[in-house]
């Protein structure tokens, strides 16, 4: 392999992890508060396609954007009033968000099918850091939604979750509602506004689908990203580096596949396409092999994750 | 706070929560959930421009209005029923296979793969491939149930990834090596050899029946046996459970291996039942459908049938209005609303509207329902899926 199919892999690694990097980021911070929300894969669609139908009116990148976190706050809204407020069950309104928004896209869709996004986010070259060999256009010669990916939002949730009072609290209430609440923090109030962030992230990741990293709409475009995000939330134990690692891992495995198309290593393409939800399935097996024999059998994540929380008699 | 409010104690209607929530209730949430997502569809339709009224009549008259409808919608039934039984099976123990989708389609590929290779007297084939079936879907389960059970590790997201990897692996073989030459149609397998029988004069085969029989076997063997025992008191509190001494990690592997084999046997009936042939379109989502099959059943095999056939009509529905731009997109996104619906209804059903005194103290029998998470899964919680019912 010669120094431009590496950097080539790397870009498409880069590229391709920070879809992954942005919904998951968004799930650890819901998860952190105790909801799982499943539909992460609908809402993402849902971001995908709004994008592009907005750009149709508005040819521009941000006006798209700001359409898909609009959508995902509202599906964001939705779920949480179902699971944080109503306590209906997690799994079923998870499943049925991602129901509703992957069907619901690809109807929507169907105007722009195959349509190239009129405007696109323009690559932003970093001057010096682009010129390093390998790997300064794979990482320093991106949109700025990969910046904001691998840059920004990483050490910013880190920060905001390990350093400060209010991430504290968000683990709290996501480990031990109950006292969470003696201690006057508002468990609803905290897992709301964080469900509703965590489908605004996942809507962000496919408004950068659809609007820099493959700039088109096409049915079933985020091929199941939604749940490989939940995956590697699950990969990197609930902690915000782990999680980017592993996107970036994810992202080099798909772009495996994409370089053995172009080189023909003579493999059919349909098992190239597996090589992501296999590899994935893969990685949900690391973080419980580096665990001592006697937890294995013991899940880990949030104590409280999955459970709707009730004060007595209410 | 004034002085009047506290003389006297307030009278107002308040939500309480019931200790326990009566089986007919728990129905009839789950049909109002489904009549409520059929209606905000017709608020839908009539935004566009369209009649529902006139849609929704042409619709009914069309799947059971006439026996070619019924025997349509009986068709869809199969798979969903078994789906639906895949799913609920386990959310007995409180597990979630969300890859029936996946499984179908190997057991699909499995039982294909024998009818197209091994001669011999039909009855006798009919029975191997329905085998190869389910032994295709239980192979697809393995690795999700072995890391499930020994590693914890979460089952929704493995049983749904394998879901891409089983279409695509069958997309390879319908367009590969199986292609069929001689027909005119692209991407499917040839005709199967050994096809299940046609009943008389209709459009229906005998694998209608295969489900009816499943649920019947599935809900005996849950009620009245010891394994089934067993399982309802793992889904209940896992910690119990293991007290008890029963061997829990080889009932989720059962459990789960149970499950991926009625879905593959949905993939065989499928393959020599209505489409008579292996392809990518087999299944319209029905295994997805399955999940809402089994929510709105409350994991009860018996009420599977039933569930799994007004689904069916439902489907058969959207298919006769697609023309009117109900595409099978449109049909999965209805699927989600209702799925939510029935999730809150079930909510809503734990709650008794009453007028009172809403401070008055909370007798014993008014304590909350409350969910234990015992074994460190995701929360499965609500939905009463652990009742002995």
């Amino acid at each position: 392999m010669n120094s431009i199919v590496i950097s080539g892999i790397i870009t498409a690694a880069v590229a391709s992890g920070a879809v992954l990097v942005l919904a998951a980021l968004g799930e650890l911070l819901a998860e952190r508060s105790g909801v799982q929300n499943l539909g992460l894969e609908g809402v993402m669609a849902m971001g995908a396609v709004t994008a592009l139908l907005t750009e149709r009116l508005f040819p521009d990148p941000y006006a798209g954007l700001l359409a898909a976190i609009a959508v995902g706050l509202t599906l964001g809204i939705v779920f949480a009033t179902a699971t944080v407020v109503i306590r209906a069950n997690q799994v079923l309104c998870g499943l049925g968000l991602a129901f509703l928004g992957t069907g619901l896209s690809a109807r929507l869709g169907i105007s722009v099918s195959g349509w190239p996004a009129p405007a696109t986010f323009p690559t932003f070259r970093i001057p010096f850091l682009a010129d390093l060999p390998l790997v300064g256009q794979a990482i320093f010669n991106q949109s700025i939604l990969v910046y904001l990916a691998y840059f920004i939002l990483p050490p910013v949730v880190t920060f905001v979750l390990y350093s400060t009072r209010h991430g504290m609290q968000v683990r709290a209430v996501g480990e031990n509602p109950g006292a969470a609440d003696v201690c006057g923090i508002s468990v609803s109030g905290f897992r709301f506004a964080y469900t509703c962030l965590g489908a605004v992230f996942a809507a962000v990741a496919g408004a950068y689908i659809t609007l820099a990293y493959t700039p088109s709409w096409i049915e079933g475009i985020t091929g199941g990203r939604g749940w490989i995000a939940i995956a590697l939330v699950i990969f990197g134990a609930w902690r915000p580096l782990p999680v980017v690692l592993g996107a970036l891992l994810f992202g080099a495995v798909t772009s495996v596949g994409f370089v053995a198309q172009v080189q023909n290593w003579g493999i059919p393409s349909s098992f190239l396409s597996m090589l992501p939800y296999l590899g994935t399935i893969a990685l949900m097996a690391v973080p419980v092999l580096t665990r001592s024999k006697s937890s294995r059998r013991i899940g880990t994540g949030p104590a409280a994750l999955g459970t709707p929380y009730y004060r007595e008699g209410d | 706070m004034t002085a009047a409010n506290l003389t006297a104690p307030a009278q107002r209607w308040h939500l309480r929560r019931r200790s326990d929530v009566p089986g007919w209730l728990s129905a009839l949430v789950r049909l109002a959930a489904v009549l409520l997502a059929i209606v905000l569809v017709g608020v839908v339709l009539a935004l566009g421009g369209l009649d529902p009224l006139a849609l929704g009549a042409k619709a009914l008259r069309q799947t059971l209005g006439t026996a070619y409808g019924l025997e349509q919608a009986a068709l869809l039934a199969t798979p969903l029923i078994m789906t639906g039984l895949a799913v609920a099976v386990g959310m007995k123990m409180r597990l979630w296979n969300i890859g029936v989708e996946g499984q179908l389609y190997f057991g699909a590929l499995a039982a294909t793969a024998v009818a197209l290779n091994v001669k011999g007297p039909a009855p006798v084939m009919l029975a191997v491939v329905f085998l190869a079936g389910a032994a295709g879907g239980m192979l697809w389960m393995l690795v999700p149930a072995l890391m499930r059970a020994y590693w914890s590790v979460n089952e929704i997201i493995t049983t749904l990834l394998l879901n891409f990897v089983a279409v695509l692996l069958v997309g390879y073989f319908v367009i590969g090596p199986w292609r069929d030459r001689a027909a005119a149609i692209l991407s499917a397998s040839p005709r199967l050899p050994y096809l299940i029988p046609v009943i008389g004069q209709t459009y229906m085969n005998y694998g209608v029946l295969v489900p009816i029989a499943a649920a019947i076997v599935l809900a005996l063997a849950i009620q009245n046996t010891r394994w089934g025992y067993e399982v309802r008191i793992i889904g209940g509190n896992r910690r119990v459970a293991e007290f008890a001494g029963i061997p829990v990690l080889r009932r989720i592997l059962a459990v789960m291996l149970l499950s991926g084999a009625l879905a593959g046997m949905a993939g065989m009936l499928q393959v020599t039942g209505s489409a008579q042939r292996l392809s990518g379109t087999i299944s319209n989502g029905y295994g997805f459908m399955g999940i809402i099959v089994a929510a709105l059943a409350n994991a009860s095999p018996l009420a599977v049938v039933p569930v799994g056939f007004l689904l069916a009509v439902l489907l058969n529905a959207g298919i006769v209005l697609q023309t009117q731009g109900l595409s099978v997109n449109a049909m999965l996104a209805i699927n989600g609303v209702i799925l939510i619906f029935a999730a809150i209804g079930e909510v809503a059903a734990g709650y008794r509207l009453v007028r009172g005194d809403p401070e008055a103290a909370v007798g014993p029998a008014e304590q909350p329902l409350r969910s234990e998470r015992d074994d460190g899964t995701v929360g499965s919680d609500g939905l009463g899926v652990n009742r002995t019912s």
